[in-house]
Parts: structure tokens; C-alpha cells; sequence
């Protein structure tokens, strides 16, 4: 698996999600179960503002002072006999695993759960290279046998296949004889696993934070896989996301609580491990062990404007609320991190050519923002994004044209009021039930994916309907007199426009937060 | 600049990398450079200190518990992460510990070489002990072959339902994971409100020189999975089953 993981484009990647009614009802249950289990966890904790602002202040304190901790990760890992490797490209990434594989003469790799070996193509490599590898994750092995269907989710791989599409891969690929029970599935996988665990050369995996002052890396988990895949192989390589790093184990602590309960709502995983070289003495664990530090276009989006997305720590919080990914499901996005923060940093690493379409995937609703446990204003860089690609003349002409013409119509007060007189009956022939169906060109793009209300009749429009409306009202509810509700309120003689706050503007709030100095208040 | 290529002759135990037919250049440096660009300063060469954070939720949380409440925050949270709790005592615990193992269809038993299993006069007819005396495979084997693994808790953490061990020469990693059934002792003492007390002490600890060991695992439970369908599995690689025995 690549970064991109459909060569279809944007629409027929979007129209094959939407039309796949199993996989949009099982994205819907499963997000209602995660983000029901976050809230709760979030609420039993309470404080969880505070909770957030802390991550947020850690992730960003560690990002501004990556190099020095990055430093000192590579020093405790050297010093405690491991190896590091600091790889600019994936290519550099995934010839450096390839090479300490093809050292050690090995054919036989398992490996746990890891956004990022995905994201190096790393499997790839390797099996070109005439290893086994073996995706351990119950989900991931899942898809492997289903010949490397893609992750439609970075928490829950598998999302998007039913128990009994499960039972099928199972039964042809590896002849399970059983029935689409979840628990005969998973110990079927088990058993399978177990040898492969045990007769494993190389174990791989990702690293949720590395732990710099210690030279350590942090793996979470539920599954047990991953423990098995860094304890039972005399090799282990963990490969690493540059910005995957805190300062000690107490801001781990506190990154491992917001990372669980946002992912799957548990207060912990099962297995938190904190995982290094084998120490002097110690019996299993690995006798060789490989950090790869990936760049991989990280250090470019640490100089952007897009340097907060790198506090991202894959918890998946914001694709379980965003409406977007419900309806079309994790596979439209055709990358390996779909959702919002996907839609984010997708573009990023692959370039606007193949994602310029994503930053468009969102309602904008700010869901994702309000969950995100540190606290990424994801849909304020989907708003920046949508910024750049139209910057760099990279939408359509028809979209142009059309912005264009907006423009124009809404920056004429004249205009704008004479195409609402003729909207209703100039678009009656394109509508039904109160909605447009049919349109010229680019509006045939427009109406295809969203709901566009076909505009009223002039006397039912919201100026005619402000025009008519009694305008005065009081505040302590009161009944005006009908002398004043037939004439307006310029008939009120108290009535004072000045002392109105301004339109849209609540002004009580900053009044009180506004310190009372030498000046006295604020203006 | 890449460690292992400095020093090609002095690591004679591990196999170095760049020996192999494609060499990779030393690159610390260079990547370390960019990252100090791309922050738009020099390279941080002096110490970082860590900046006083601005809240103390982690610290606050369940601070106020007695060692009374502690345990009933440790035991509702078993319920709910699938784990059976056991309260025993230092001299009920053989008993309590071979009925377990008979609850568990008995078979053969692994236990971690912890001093404390013969403090507390422990022992186990079909049982082996976790040790650097026996090979790797050997323990590796042992441990695949038992049907339980019995350990002492380093800490347990109240609030997660976790028992916290680190690795040593007499208590391996895959000791934890290989067993179909997993039991961890808890001495009430070791009993802390939730993790952070447990990762500040261990900082402290790595901060004073003291080594920690390998590997330090945090254990809520048995292992599980919810990967098909989102329905919850309850074993899946790791133990099928966790008892913790309070004592």
C-alpha cells in the first residue's frame, strides 16, 4: 500500500462509496458507537477543555523543538545499542528496512498496525524483496487476505467489510470451515497468527510517541500483536513519523490518556507498552533494534501554514463525527488517511495534482475541530487549502467562470435584487419538489452531490417576508401599542439606535473579560 | 549523522547495516538541519527544558483517594474492561491462586522469577519460572506451552484497571502475552490512582541513572478486539482471560 490507494478520480471514488449502501450503513453505526464511547469516556474524565489544551501545549512545545528531541531520541537509542535511521524519503525509509532484512537473511516479517510503514510502501519493498510479511492487526490481516484491500479507517482498518464478507475471505483464502461469528473469526486468526508470531525473523512496527529522554518507543494497543511482533523476533525495527515524539514518559502519560479515550473510549488499551533495545541480561525481546525516523514531506509541512496538522497522534476522533466521511466511507478519499485530518494532510504528502478535491470533502461543519484532542483547527486548514488550490489556478474553468459570475451578482446590490425577482420562474423548469434537478454544465456538477433548494417566489422571499413582518417587538414582551406596530418603531420616542449594540455582535462577554486599568474599560 | 557508521569496527555484536552490498550515508545531520530550518532557527543545540504546562487536570484527577477508595475505583473498572477480581491475603494467596488455576482447567503454569513468589511461599507443581538460566527459546517455549501466567504487579493503576511490569532478566516480555490465561498479583500498596503517578515515579527513577528495564507494559485487562463489525472480541493475540488477585 501506498499513500494512495485508488487510481479512480475523486467523483467515481465518491459515487462507488455512496452506491455502497452495506458500507454506509456499517460507517454509521460504527461511527455512532466510537463517538458515543469518546463523549462518554471524555465526560467520566471531566475537565476535558483543560485536558486538550494540555496535548495541544505538548504536541506543540515537542514540534517546536523537534530537532533537539529528535537528537536526543537518537542518542538514548545508540547509547542503549540500537540502531537509527534518519530517512528523508519513503525510498530511503523502505531501502533501509529492506536492507536490514536482506543483513540478517531473513524471509519471514510480521508486523503490527502502522499508518506510516503503509505510507513508505514498505510491504511492497519488502516482498519484491521475496520476504513474507504478515499484517498482524486482526483488521489488517483481514484485508491482506482479501489480496491488500485498502483501510477505509486508521483505527479500525476493516470498517467497511461485514462479518460475513470476513467468513468468505477466511474460507477461500485460508479454508476456514467456520460460521461469521465475530469470536470464531478472530481465534481462527489466532491460531494462524500464534505461528507466525513464533517463526518470525523481523518484527515491524509503527510507534505511537518515542519517548526521547528515555530512547524508548511507545506502542498502543488492544490486540496484543504488537507486543508479540517487538518481544518474540530477535529483530525489531520500529518506524516512526518524524513528529511521533515527546519529551518524557509524563507527557506520554498524558497524550496516551487523550489518545484513548478519543479513539475508542477506553480510559486506557489493553497493552500500553514502553518498548527499547533488550537490556543486559533480559531473556526475549529483541537482540537487534532499528529506529527509522520518516520524513517524508513532514519537514515541509512543519515550515508551512499547515504545521499544526503535525500534532495530529491518529486517534481518529474526527472521522468518527464528520458527516462527509459517513456518506462517502474511508476508501473514497483514495488515500491511506481519510477523514478530516486525511483531507488535511493527504494533499500534503501526495500533492494537490492527485488530492486537490479533498480539501472539498467537507461540510465545513467544524466537528472534527471540536473533537480533535489536540486541538488542530481542522477545518480552518480545510478552508486554507481550498485557499491555495484556487491561488494556484487549479480549479476547473467552468468553476471559475461560475465564481466569477457570482461575484458579480453579489457585489451588486441591483443586480442581486433583480435575479432574485426572476429566480423562482426562471428555474421552475429545472425543478422538482422544491429542489433543482436538471441545469446547464458546471450546475449539473453542483446539484449531482447536494441538495439545492430551487429559490422562491419573490412575494415568499425573506426581503418581502422582513418587509411585511411587525418590526417591534419588546424586550420584556409587553404588548405594543397598535399606533406603533402599524407605524414602526421611528414612531417610539425612547427608542435610540445608538445604544443598540452592533448587528451580530455580543458585546456582554468581552465587557466582562475586558480588564479594568488606568484607561477603564475597553472601548 | 548516522552512529552506526561512525563506528563500524567498535560494534562487533551488532551487525551493522551500511556493511551490507547498499551503504546508507550518514544523514543525522542533514535531516536534523532541514527540521531546524523548516522551524525557521538554527539547530537547538543548547539543553530544552520543558515549559511549566499550563494545566494540572492529570495531577488532579482522583488525587484525593484513600487507599480504600483506590481499591473500589480498581475493582468497578475490572467490571467494565473484563477482568475478574480476586481479594485475598498474603496467607490465603497459595489457595486462592491454585483454585484460580483449577477455574483455568490447570495445566502447565509460567510464572515470573519475582523474589515475592518466594516471600509469600508460593509454588506450583506444573509450573516453570521465567529465568536467565534457561535459554531464550526455551522460556519463549515454556511460556507458549503454559496455559497461565502468574505475576506481581510493579504498580496497579486504580482509575484503568492496569497492572504495570517491567522487564528483567527474571521476567520477560512475551511472558505477559503468550499464555491463554493471565493472573497479576496486586499488593494494595502498589495501588496508585491512575497513570500518572506511575510514569512520573518511573521518570524520576530514569532521571536518577536507575534503569528501568526494556520494557515496561501496562496491562488493563485481557486482550480484545473490535475489529469486525465494531462488535467486542475478548481475546484475541494476548490472554483470552485476566484475573487480578488483590492481596
Amino acid at each position: 500500500m501506498s499513500l494512495k490507494t485508488d487510481d479512480r478520480k475523486f467523483d467515481a471514488r465518491t459515487a462507488a462509496g455512496i452506491e455502497d449502501a452495506f458500507m454506509r450503513g456499517a460507517v454509521g453505526s460504527a461511527q455512532d458507537s466510537l463517538k458515543t464511547r469518546r463523549l462518554t469516556a471524555a465526560t467520566a474524565l471531566g475537565d476535558w477543555e483543560q485536558w486538550r489544551e494540555l496535548g495541544q501545549q505538548i504536541r506543540q512545545h515537542t514540534l517546536e523543538n523537534l530537532d533537539y528531541y529528535l537528537g536526543q531520541m537518537a542518542d538514548n537509542v545508540e547509547r542503549r545499542g540500537g540502531h537509527v535511521f534518519f530517512a528523508r524519503t519513503k525510498e530511503e525509509a523502505s531501502a533501509y528496512i529492506r536492507d536490514v532484512v536482506q543483513s540478517k537473511n531473513a524471509r519471514k516479517v510480521v508486523k503490527s498496525k502502522s499508518m506510516v510503514t503503509e505510507e513508505i510502501e514498505m510491504n511492497h519493498v519488502l516482498m519484491e524483496a521475496g520476504c513474507e510479511v504478515i499484517e498482524s492487526d486482526l483488521g489488517e490481516y483481514i484485508l491482506q487476505e482479501d489480496d491488500w484491500d485498502p483501510p477505509s479507517h486508521i483505527v479500525a482498518p476493516a470498517l467497511h467489510k461485514n462479518r460475513k464478507q470476513i467468513r468468505d475471505v477466511f474460507a477461500s483464502k485460508l479454508s476456514y470451515a467456520g460460521d461469521e461469528t465475530p469470536e470464531h473469526l478472530a481465534r481462527f486468526a489466532r491460531d494462524i497468527l500464534r505461528e507466525k508470531f513464533l517463526d518470525a525473523e523481523i518484527g515491524i512496527t509503527g510507534c505511537n510517541f518515542a519517548v526521547a529522554n528515555l530512547g524508548a518507543i511507545n506502542l498502543v494497543t488492544n490486540e496484543g500483536n504488537g507486543d508479540l511482533t517487538a518481544a518474540l523476533p530477535k529483530t525489531h525495527i520500529a518506524v516512526m513519523g518524524m513528529e511521533r515524539i515527546v519529551p518524557t514518559l509524563e507527557e506520554m502519560e498524558v497524550l496516551d490518556n487523550l489518545l484513548c479515550r478519543s479513539a475508542v473510549g477506553q480510559k486506557l488499551t489493553s497493552y500500553i507498552t514502553v518498548m527499547g533495545p533488550r537490556e543486559q541480561g533480559e531473556v526475549d525481546g529483541p537482540e537487534e533494534f532499528h529506529l527509522v525516523i520518516v520524513d517524508n514531506g513532514r519537514s515541509e509541512i512543519l515550515a508551512s501554514e499547515f504545521h499544526e496538522a503535525l500534532q495530529c497522534i491518529r486517534c481518529g476522533a474526527c472521522l468518527n463525527v464528520c458527516p462527509v466521511y459517513r456518506h462517502i466511507g474511508g476508501h473514497a478519499y483514495g488515500s491511506i488517511y481519510p477523514g478530516p485530518i486525511g483531507a488535511v494532510i493527504t494533499p500534503l504528502l501526495g500533492g494537490y495534482d492527485d488530492y486537490k478535491e479533498l480539501p472539498y470533502a467537507s461540510s465545513l461543519c467544524g466537528a472534527c475541530t471540536d473533537v480533535c484532542p489536540v486541538k488542530i483547527p481542522l477545518h480552518e486548514q480545510l478552508v486554507m487549502h481550498r485557499q491555495n488550490i484556487v491561488s494556484q489556478g487549479r480549479t476547473g474553468v467552468a468553476d471559475r467562470v461560475q465564481m466569477k459570475a457570482a461575484s458579480k451578482l453579489l457585489s451588486s446590490p441591483g443586480m442581486f435584487r433583480g435575479t432574485l425577482r426572476v429566480a423562482y420562474s426562471m428555474t421552475r423548469l429545472l425543478s422538482r419538489h422544491g429542489r433543482i434537478v436538471r441545469g446547464p454544465g458546471p450546475i449539473e456538477g453542483w446539484i449531482g452531490i447536494r441538495d439545492m433548494p430551487q429559490p422562491v417566489k419573490k412575494q415568499d422571499g425573506f426581503r418581502s417576508w422582513y418587509e411585511r413582518r411587525e418590526h417591534v417587538h419588546r424586550p420584556d414582551n409587553s404588548p405594543v401599542p397598535a399606533d406603533i406596530r402599524k407605524n414602526g418603531p421611528a414612531a417610539q420616542s425612547d427608542f435610540n439606535a445608538a445604544a443598540l449594540p452592533e448587528p451580530g455582535r455580543d458585546t456582554s462577554v468581552e465587557e466582562a473579560a475586558a480588564p479594568i486599568g488606568k484607561e477603564g474599560r475597553r472601548p | 549523522m548516522n552512529r552506526i557508521d561512525t563506528e563500524p569496527s567498535s560494534d562487533t555484536k551488532l551487525p551493522n547495516p551500511s556493511d551490507s552490498s547498499k551503504p546508507h550515508p550518514s544523514n543525522r545531520d542533514s535531516f536534523l538541519n532541514r527540521v531546524a530550518e523548516s522551524l525557521g532557527r538554527p539547530r537547538r543545540t543548547d539543553d530544552v527544558t520543558r515549559p511549566a504546562w499550563k494545566h494540572t487536570v492529570h495531577l488532579d484527577t482522583l488525587a484525593g483517594c484513600t487507599s480504600e477508595q483506590l481499591v473500589d475505583v480498581l475493582k468497578e473498572q475490572c467490571f467494565f474492561i473484563h477482568t475478574q477480581v480476586i481479594e485475598s491475603t498474603p496467607e490465603r494467596l497459595q489457595t486462592t491462586l491454585d483454585d484460580l488455576i483449577d477455574s483455568y482447567g490447570g495445566g502447565s503454569v509460567i510464572r515470573s522469577g519475582d523474589p515475592r513468589f518466594s516471600r509469600y511461599g508460593l509454588s506450583f507443581p506444573n509450573g516453570f519460572a521465567w529465568s536467565a538460566e534457561a535459554t531464550r527459546e526455551e522460556n519463549i517455549r515454556q511460556a507458549e506451552a503454559a496455559n497461565i501466567a502468574i505475576v506481581f504487579a510493579d504498580y496497579a493503576l486504580a482509575e484503568s484497571g492496569t497492572v504495570l511490569l517491567a522487564s528483567r532478566p527474571d521476567q520477560g516480555r512475551a511472558l505477559h502475552f503468550l499464555p491463554a490465561h493471565y493472573i497479576a498479583v496486586i499488593e494494595r500498596d502498589r495501588i496508585v490512582p491512575r497513570s500518572t503517578q506511575a510514569m512520573a515515579e518511573l521518570n524520576r527513577r530514569h532521571e536518577n541513572g536507575e534503569p528501568l528495564g526494556s520494557c515496561l507494559n501496562l496491562i488493563s485487562g485481557p486482550s480484545n478486539s473490535a475489529d469486525i463489525e465494531m462488535q467486542l472480541v475478548v481475546g484475541v493475540h494476548g490472554p483470552l482471560k485476566a484475573t487480578y488477585v488483590l492481596i
